[in-house]
């Protein structure tokens, strides 16, 4: 492109760290930007470090980077989503302190902690990483992990295309992840809307690094909506038909189908952006019949599915757990199921209402703000379904409920202040205002964050075989609840006052009070996230106590409460004849549920392959060296792709078989062990005495 | 359940047959590719040319869902694939119709009518 593009090293050079920025200023902002690639830094030298010093490389390529297991894949999925947002909520934090600092006076405008630059950088980040790279790997892993479990399958229908999609949405978190250290990251937010992010205006590495993290791993989430879609289609256990599925397998069809008709729309406007960028063409430039305004057109038609692809996960988590932290049946299962297929179907005709703005006429704008405002109605119902559900059952204050109620009080004030968004002309006063940061956030902190954390509070004994403290767990819920109330709140009245969104500085002192409330708010949601880690090492170093070998800890009613804690990697001996809605429960009711099954058969299980990784590293290869234009590495990892392909397609590979006498042996011990153990009450639940072994007498869900 | 699970296709049943299936929607795909370039780069009409780029489009779609995707209405799946095909066509109905209309509408309120607006609007090489 340019002519001093090195044909070895692209535009790489020394300068593009922000050691040299640091070097040539000092001041506050170059310090934060090292500080941060000095954190990543230092993070990894640490990760590298731990692993050489305990002899962890060898189990974690062998046990886990190499394994298409989908509950191993589930659980990368959530680990990855957790670092990344470690650093998403830093950078909220960070855009808070700098916002409590950047009053500026008409003689000099502009203040703060970080430079103009700098906070763009800090807000396409967070957005990003929050939407693409913490909420999605959150949702897929979960769904992976539980999915196939709660549908009586061995495995996902695809088990090495599901390790393709794990390396592919890695890899993506990789790109952007190493913007820290080397370059700079776009500056148009999380949406990067051309022209501004055209190659005239957004000239250098930043809007390539976003394109080509959204390109790599967006293509990851369309092969894992493929995969999750065939598997609730074909892989349901004999029995489990549609109407017997839980709900949250319910959600996750809905996301399967959201994800494969959604993605394509993002993949086409990041395309059509690599073009104009790369090889000039005018699809969102002003020459040349180009309109820019087309891209948020199309960008959008993905964003709004995607809205509700990151909440239908969460509503199948409240599903499962309001209803067996109540000890009660469902409330209104059909009318659940219903709501989600609805909010998944009106979810693809709302798209216009994130730019009602633009300039087309009322006409327009008024269908797509009915049809908004439709797409409350089954999100309502489902909020009385599970009222309805925890009404007058009992119900046990445990971590995810108290998530539950938090979602209750705030997510309906979020779905609210969407509704009256949805009108077009109150849009026209407030868009592009803090209030609809405040809206956004509000919905998906609520919804997203807190039925995810939930989620992986309740099936983690599941996945590692112990609980997580409770004591931590509802501490760590409520430092959200906090968290969000006061840093989300003041941006309401900071919006309705006129605080534009985005902005690195302002010289209205009203705004001060509430921007000092926000930031204290964000400190509490470092807390918080301090106090999750906080709470996974203390379960970990408490995990003997915790330990539920029984895999039942919470008196549950669906599949994969059937399994030991943690569950083998072939989950069930013998796949279930389901029976019944929810299955288990069932069973509880007719008496002995941990009956062994009469016979054990081989388990044929897919073998370990390193396909996704070398995938994932061609990929990787790909993106980076275009952002750089080291072209001679972008034409070598996109060719590798399909050779691997090819290369694996060529070969024969035999799955792992796992002899019958294994399984039975495992299968046995575990039933042994079931019987030996003392039933626990459900008041009993949280204490040490809680061994996986519920009293099935008092089943009543 | 020892049914496989790695998507192995039995060797001996019906190979011949699936090979067959393939390589028809091969040649097809490349006859339909290369039919809407010679459209684009002959000496027909404007409209005539995006009538015959989007008829061997749709075309070449039919052919991936036959011979690629073997979706057929008889048979065992018929029914959900009729149910997939006609659940596609909804939303691709509503993303390409929705589009037409916000951007037509935008386009008209910009007085970007056919002829003019495309004049003002580009521009010479420089």
């Amino acid at each position: 492109m340019s002519l001093d593009t090195s044909p070895v090293f692209g535009n790489l050079d020394w300068n593009v760290t922000p050691y040299t920025d640091l070097l040539r200023e000092v001041n506050s902002s170059t310090i934060v930007g090292a500080g941060a690639a000095s954190m990543l830094v230092l993070g990894a030298i640490a990760g590298v470090g731990l692993l050489t010093y305990r002899r962890w490389w060898g189990p974690l390529y062998r046990n886990w980077l190499t394994s298409p297991d989908a509950k191993k894949i589930g659980i990368m999925y959530i680990a990855l989503a957790l670092i990344m947002m470690a650093r998403g909520i830093i950078e909220g934090f960070v855009m808070r302190a700098h916002q409590a600092t950047a009053l500026g006076t008409l003689t000099q405008e502009e203040s703060g902690l970080v430079a103009p630059d700098h906070f763009a950088q800090l807000f396409s980040t967070h957005g990003t990483i929050m939407i693409f790279f913490v909420a999605m790997p959150l949702l897929i892993g979960l769904i992976n992990f539980v999915l196939p479990q709660q549908l009586g399958a061995r495995d996902m229908a695809f088990p090495v295309l599901n390790q393709v999609s794990l390396g592919l949405t890695a890899a993506g978190a990789a790109l952007v992840m190493i913007s820290l250290l080397i370059g700079k990251f776009g500056t148009g937010g999380w949406t990067m809307y051309p022209p501004y992010t055209g190659i005239d205006f957004s000239p250098g590495e930043g809007v390539d690094y976003w394109l080509w993290a959204i390109l790599i791993s967006g293509v990851g989430s369309t092969l894992t909506g493929m995969n999750f879609a065939v598997t609730i289609f074909k892989e349901r256990a004999p029995g489990m038909h549609f109407m017997r599925m839980p709900l949250f397998c319910w959600t996750g069809l809905c996301v399967a189908i959201m994800l494969i008709y959604a993605m394509p729309a993002l993949t086409v406007s990041s395309t059509m952006l690599v073009l104009d960028r790369y090889l000039d063409f005018h699809f969102f430039t002003n020459d040349a019949g180009g309109n820019m305004m087309n891209y948020a057109n199309i960008f959008w038609m993905f964003g709004h599915p995607e809205v509700y692809i990151l909440i239908l996960p969460a509503f199948g988590v409240f599903s499962e757990i309001s209803s067996t932290f109540s000890g009660k049946r469902l409330y209104g299962y059909t009318s659940l199921v219903i709501a989600s297929m609805s909010i998944a179907v009106i979810s693809f005709t709302v798209w216009l209402h994130h730019f009602f703005t633009m300039g087309q006429s009322a006409g327009v704008n008024i269908a797509f703000g009915i049809a908004t405002m439709i797409i409350g109605v089954p999100t309502g119902v489902k909020i009385y379904d599970w009222m309805a559900t925890m009404w007058r059952g009992r119900v046990r204050i445990t971590a995810p409920i108290v998530y539950l109620t938090g979602f209750f009080l705030l997510f309906v004030i979020g779905g609210l202040s969407g509704i009256i968004l949805a009108n077009p002309s109150i849009d026209y006063q407030v868009h592009n205002s803090t209030f609809l940061v405040a809206h956004f956030h509000n919905v998906i902190i609520p919804g997203v964050l807190y039925g995810m954390l939930a989620g992986i509070h309740y099936w983690f004994p599941k996945a590692f075989g112990f609980r997580l403290s409770e004591k931590w767990g509802r501490i760590t819920a409520i430092l959200f609840v906090g968290g969000f109330i006061f840093t989300f709140m003041p941006l309401y009245v900071l919006g309705l006052m006129g605080m534009p969104r985005r902005s690195p500085t302002f010289q209205n002192p009203d705004f001060m009070p509430w921007m000092y409330v926000a930031v204290l708010g964000a400190a509490l949601m470092l807390c918080a996230l301090a106090s999750l880690a906080w709470t996974f090492w203390t379960s970990y170093r408490n995990r003997r106590a915790l330990a539920v070998p029984g895999g039942d800890p919470w008196n549950g009613s669906t599949l994969e409460w059937s399994t030991p804690a943690p569950v083998p990697e072939w989950t069930f001996p013998h796949i279930p004849h389901v029976q019944a809605r929810s299955d288990w429960g069932e069973m509880k009711r007719a008496g002995d549920p941990w009956k062994a099954p009469e016979e054990y058969c081989d388990i044929e299980m897919p073998a370990s392959t390193a396909h996704g990784l070398l995938i994932a590293g061609a990929s990787f290869g790909l993106g980076f060296a275009m952002v750089w234009h080291v072209w001679w590495l972008a034409v070598l990892s996109f060719l590798a792709i399909p050779a691997l392909l090819a290369l694996r397609g060529m070969r024969v590979i035999e799955p792992r078989i796992i002899p019958a006498a294994q399984v039975e042996e495992a299968d046995r011990r575990f039933r042994q062990q079931v019987a030996n153990l003392a039933p626990v009450t459900r008041a009993e639940e949280e204490t040490e005495r809680n061994r996986g072994v519920p009293d099935i007498s008092e089943f009543a869900g | 359940m020892t049914k496989p699970n790695t998507g192995e296709l039995d060797a001996e049943d019906g190979a011949r047959e699936e090979i067959r299936r393939y390589a028809v929607g091969f040649f097809a795909s490349l006859l339909l590719t290369g039919g809407a370039f010679a459209a684009v780069l002959s000496a027909l009409p404007t409209s005539w040319k995006v009538v015959l780029v989007c008829m061997a489009a749709l075309l070449q779609i039919v052919t991936h869902l036959r011979n690629f995707l073997h979706l057929s209405f008889s048979g065992q799946q018929s029914r959900e694939d009729l149910l997939l095909v006609l659940f596609s066509v909804c939303l691709l109905a509503i993303m390409a119709g929705g589009t037409w209309y916000i951007m037509s509408d935008l386009g008209g309120r910009m007085h970007q009518s056919d002829e003019t607006g495309m004049a003002a609007h580009a521009m010479p090489d420089p």
